[in-house]
């Protein structure tokens, strides 16, 4: 079993220390690891508010995560990857999850074991707002309370997995990943927003397909 | 001469041994052991440390930190089912140490997803 323990100890209390182990996590889906594997469209969640904010016409949502998911599943794990251009039967998630004669079809047409699609949603909120923060004056040395304004941006990604099998179409999975990033600035970038929420999720998205490890700290005494 | 002296040399040698032997099998204290242990553990070494835990609980069966030191251990090696014992164990010991409490939830939030996945769960945290 791979199962490297370490790590660093840190003094947390006297007699106590605290190490890091790395733990297995198994993956989610019954694979054998060398499926063929099609990738679908995933759903692009959109809202009123959304559709008006033009910081996110400049980003392609589809294609980058379509890329991104690719690359990674191509680069981390030995399945053959290939992509389903089809336009999928509806635009509302329960009824894509059900739509078992679809995901049949579509998994005769590519051979493919697996078929992954589902949902995505990526939000760029305009944070900034007057904080209170603590001050101490170089003249008396009091604290005072002032209020400062403070530009910040926030990124919320939400995906939402439904994995099929290739050759009854129903689904076998669905599961949900949140990420939220917070960064300084008003105007941080959305791309960059959009990679720092993929990347932080990386793990969690190849854990469906594959093992993969996490590291946890313990607390051992020292006498 | 130099036979009379090399059968000195070889007795010494012999005594040597034999006192050296019977302080390695000189049972050491629970402490010890655990303090042996921790420092091999930050080394990554848990097997030994495993071990060492392993005989300070021989020497103090009730030694709730010891408990505790081998479940981490057996955690760190893989013995998921033996390290949620030996956790239960320490906690039932020690009810009140937040070390010892605050180990016991991360490892059950860790066993939980891990047999969910797995289904490999003989008894649940």
């Amino acid at each position: 079993m791979l199962l490297a323990a370490v790590l660093a100890a840190s003094p947390a209390a006297a007699g106590v220390s605290q190490v890091r182990l790395r733990l297995p996590l198994r993956p989610r889906l019954p694979l054998r690891g060398n499926e063929k594997i099609a990738l679908a469209n995933f759903l692009v969640v959109t809202d009123a508010e959304k559709s008006r904010d033009k910081r996110l016409q400049n980003v392609d949502l589809q294609g980058e995560f379509h890329r991104f998911l690719k690359k990674q599943i191509e680069k981390k794990t030995k399945f053959e990857v290939s992509d389903l251009d089809v336009k999928l039967p509806t635009q509302n998630l329960s009824e894509l999850g059900r739509a078992a004669e679809f995901w049949r079809s579509a998994g005769t047409m590519t051979g493919a074991e697996v078929l992954v699609s589902g949902s995505l949603e990526f939000k760029v909120e305009d944070r900034s707002g007057y904080k209170t923060e603590e001050y101490v004056s170089p003249i008396n040395g009091q604290t005072y309370y002032r209020q400062v304004y403070v530009e910040q941006t926030g990124f919320l990604f939400d995906i939402v997995f439904l994995v099929f099998d290739g050759h009854t179409g129903e689904k076998i999975l669905q599961d949900e990943f949140k990420d939220f990033r917070q960064t300084g600035g008003r105007r941080s970038d959305e791309l960059q927003g959009l990679f720092e929420n993929l990347f932080s999720l990386e793990n969690q998205i190849l854990n469906l397909f594959v093992a993969r490890e996490r590291e946890a700290d313990r607390y051992i005494f020292t006498d | 001469m130099v036979k009379a002296s090399l059968a000195g040399l070889r007795f010494a040698w012999v005594v040597m041994l034999a006192a050296g032997c019977a302080s390695y099998s000189t049972p050491e204290s629970a402490k010890s052991q655990i303090a042996f242990g921790s420092e091999v553990a930050r080394k990554g070494l848990w097997r030994e440390a495993a071990f060492r835990f392993e005989q300070a609980i021989a020497k103090e069966p009730n030694n709730a930190r010891a408990h505790n030191n081998l479940a981490v251990a057996l955690e760190a090696t893989g013995e998921f089912t033996r390290a949620l014992t030996e956790y239960k164990r320490a906690l039932e010991l020690d009810p009140n140490d937040t070390h010892i409490r605050r180990n016991y939830a991360r490892f059950a939030e860790f066993y939980t997803s891990y047999t969910r996945t797995s289904g490999k769960a003989t008894s649940g945290p």
